[in-house]
């Protein structure tokens, strides 16, 4: 495979990987799988990040992706720590029965 | 200028570095401090907003970038920390005797609003899009939990749950939007970004941009992204929604100063993504819908969080307004917006706040400010003025926010070439009606508490460390259009593109 | 040999990324995450960037995945969620949503790429071994970053056991567990 192509499907999976995460948060209701698919959307930008640094010779990039991984991670932990939490007096996990907050 | 290295650096960024070691030591103090000592902590946390502010206050800030490119101390920078830490540390002081926030948490909730507000400071003094990121992350992860802090309570368990959905997917589209940035200039540097961006291809670079303006568009609650808001403001203990109503705002805006400004301010770039338009209609919309919003609304929590998202609005206008050749006026305005909108902002929500509380009103409804002038009439007064102020009426404070803010766009539409070539009279003339219908509601709250009578009598009285809080808040929104005009915010031009190369390896 | 390899990796990341958002059962909507995350890693390897690979595979697989399953497993959610999300209308305006997505997001990348890069980035491509020049951009170009990130791990760690161990209960007296995530 020729690098251009190899960038090519790359950034073309890397658009597919985030428009499947855009769409299971849209279409999803169990806020655990729609975590999966924010992990999803940064995995996006993370494929991009590499393959752009390894197109443009340029390092950097790679860094970025180090760092979004870390955050990843801590924004994961605070986030299934939240879920832990509502499903304590809720018993549930689907966003859609939150509606203690409308009217 | 040339980027500083590591060592050179730290003195130029004693004041974020006091701030960010503050943090992590009350976090240890913390550890050891038990019972009755909790009030130590809380003591410490406000001096370490103080020592950061007054050191932020009296570094000179000439423009330095720091840390190869990292970040950037200039005037942009200062004025909006400024903001921020007055913010946090008003906050702050509120909540030391709140009994929102459990008492055995007190000292976990201090290191959170000072790893917040530090969060903020990146955002607002980031260089560099990478920095940017984990600004807003910082910002946001903290804030998630603040947003749940009141044990037990369902409602904000579910604020922190909303809030923490919505940042997060906002947060990755923002990354997404960075990784193509960095696509079509191999770079994350903000201010070299817009050199290299003149020959991307438009239309990418416009989907680029509008997927970079998610993360800070959530962050300053504008449409589409402002969903949250209300919920988050309804839910959350009061003064993390007085925090985030404000420090949270005022950094999402510096954040988007730096990346129209300094990025993508270049006329190049100006030609291929027409982004004043963009964030002129955003703007229209994000105005309407707030203050619509708030016309329903008999929750006072709930009408101040829906017309944070219309003040969110017209700030917006300035930011449209940077794309036209003087970018400095409708700076100025915007971070003299800003500033007011720190002290009536954050006066009303501690009003509502203080009343709130069981041996006052013990409610946050409408009904219940009724005859309020009888029971209080210092509280009242003192919330009417807020309240005046918000909707703009001379001679208050927020009066000459708006004033130098329409004004700033109005001059920028009516030089030759007006912004980008459109002419955004039209959105002043929309932000003045706009105006005309946040009278309405906000109207209602005033009449409320003056003009009817309550079924009750008893009087309410302020703490007396709540009353100095609030004059705090009280004195500059009735007095700062008259000691201070928007010159006196004016900062530094947006920074040359070409003195950033040395950011590379 | 290696395109197909590569291909197959690629199909494999793809697949497991849209079984994540098919799956009712949210503990399969896990392991076909961990699936993309592999096919992932293993792409980051093709591509050179090894040290990304063995982050990718340790955090994402290792850690936020079990972290996960551990969530799942600690809700017991498999009866009771498993039933009761009904797709239909919603699923049809999802996968609308996610074409346009897919049409915006990969018209866009394949703008992105200059053409005249490709005859550099080819030589880029042989040059191995570059964990060490990562490392020193890591710790002197973007040491910030690195603090602030030590800053963020440490917010969401206080937050995790603030949020845990207080919430939801009673009284914190009796914490005989504590699940700090």
């Amino acid at each position: 495979m020729t690098p251009e192509l190899t960038y090519r499907l790359c950034l073309t999976l890397s658009a597919v990987l985030f428009a499947v995460g855009v769409a299971g948060v849209l279409i999803r209701r169990n806020a655990i799988v729609i975590f999966m698919c924010i992990e999803l959307m940064l995995n996006a930008a993370n494929l991009a990040f590499v393959t752009f640094s390894r197109h443009l010779g340029v390092l950097n990039g790679q860094a970025v992706v180090f760092f979004v991984m870390a955050v990843a991670a801590a924004e994961v932990a605070v986030g299934l720590a939240i879920i832990v939490t509502v499903f304590r007096t809720r018993a549930s996990v689907n966003v859609d029965e939150l509606k203690l907050l409308r009217r | 200028m040339t980027p500083l290295d590591n060592l050179s650096s730290l003195q130029h960024y004693i004041p974020d570095a006091a701030l960010a070691s503050f943090a992590v030591l009350i976090v240890i103090v913390d550890l050891f401090a038990r019972g009755r000592s909790k009030v130590v902590v809380g003591v410490l946390s406000i001096a370490a907003l103080a020592v950061a502010g007054a050191l932020t206050l009296w570094m000179p800030h000439t423009g330095e970038r720091l840390f190869y490119g990292m970040a950037r101390q200039d005037g942009l920078a200062q004025t909006f920390k400024l903001v921020i830490v007055g913010c946090a540390a008003v906050t702050l002081l509120v909540s030391l005797r709140t009994q929102e926030v459990a008492e055995r948490l007190r000292g976990e909730f201090f290191a959170l609003m000072l790893f917040a507000t530090y969060g903020m400071f990146l955002m607002v003094s980031a260089s560099n899009l990478l920095i940017a990121y984990l600004g807003v992350e910082l910002a946001s992860i903290s804030s998630y939990i603040l947003a749940g802090f009141l044990a037990n309570q369902s409602r904000s368990s579910e604020a922190a749950f909303k809030y923490v959905i919505y940042g997060s997917v906002a947060s990755g589209v923002m990354l997404f939007g960075v990784s193509l940035l960095y696509g079509m200039a191999g770079t994350t540097d903000i201010a070299l970004m817009g050199e290299r961006l003149a020959s991307a291809h438009p239309l990418a670079l416009t989907i680029a941009v509008v997927f970079l303006f998610a993360g800070v568009g959530y962050k300053i609650a504008s449409v589409p992204f402002h969903m949250w808001s209300p919920d988050v403001y309804e839910g959350s203990p009061l003064p993390v929604t007085a925090f985030l109503s404000v420090a949270s705002k005022a950094a999402g805006f510096g954040l988007t100063l730096r990346i129209f400004r300094d990025g993508l301010g270049a006329e190049e770039l100006l030609a291929s993504v027409d982004w004043p338009l963009f964030l002129a209609l955003l703007s229209a919309v994000t105005m309407t819908v707030g203050n619509l919003a708030a016309m329903g609304q008999k929750n006072v929590k709930r009408l101040l969080a829906y017309s944070s998202i219309a003040h969110g609005g017209y700030l917006l206008m300035g930011i449209a307004a940077l794309g036209s050749s003087d970018s400095s006026a409708p700076t100025a305005a915007i971070l003299f917006y800003l500033a007011v909108y720190l002290f009536m902002n954050l006066g009303a929500f501690f009003v509502v706040m203080h009343l709130a509380e069981p041996s006052r009103l013990g409610s946050e409804e409408m009904p219940a400010y009724r005859g309020l002038i009888r029971r209080s009439p210092a509280l009242a007064i003192v919330m009417s003025v807020f309240l005046f102020s918000l909707i703009g009426l001379p001679p208050f404070a927020g009066f000459w926010g708006k004033l130098y803010l329409f004004k700033s766009v109005v001059d920028a539409s009516l030089v030759e070439g007006g912004v980008n070539g459109h002419n955004f009279v039209w959105l002043v003339l929309l932000a003045m009606a706009n105006s005309a219908i946040s009278l309405y509601y906000y109207f209602a709250v005033v009449k409320a508490m003056l003009l009817d009578r309550g079924e009750e009598e008893t009087p309410v009285k302020a703490h007396p460390a709540f009353a100095l809080v609030l004059l705090i808040l009280f004195l500059p929104t009735l007095l700062l259009g008259f000691f201070t005009n928007v010159d006196d915010f004016r900062v530094d031009e947006a920074p040359e593109a070409s003195a950033s190369i040395m950011a590379e390896e | 040999m290696s395109a197909w390899i590569m291909a197959a990796f690629m199909l494999t990341a793809a697949a497991g990324a849209v079984m994540v958002i098919l799956y009712r059962n949210p503990v399969y909507s896990a392991l076909s995450l961990v699936l993309t995350m592999f096919a992932l890693s293993a792409i980051y390897v093709m591509m050179g960037a090894y040290f990304i690979a063995v982050a990718q595979a340790l955090v994402y697989a290792g850690a936020i995945v079990v972290l996960f399953l551990f969530v799942i497993m600690l809700l017991n959610l498999r009866n009771q969620q498993a039933l009761k999300e009904s797709f239909g209308l919603r699923a049809a305006v999802g996968a609308l949503l996610g074409a346009l997505f897919i049409g915006v997001a990969g018209g866009t990348m394949w703008a992105v790429l200059s053409p005249d890069q490709f005859s550099k980035s080819a030589e880029v491509f042989k040059d191995e071994g570059h964990t060490e020049s990562l490392a020193r951009l890591l710790f002197k170009n973007n040491l910030v970053p690195f603090e602030a990130v030590s800053l963020i791990l440490l917010a969401a760690l206080i937050g995790v056991v603030v949020l845990i161990r207080f919430h939801g209960r009673p009284s914190s007296d009796n914490s005989e567990e504590s699940n700090d995530a």
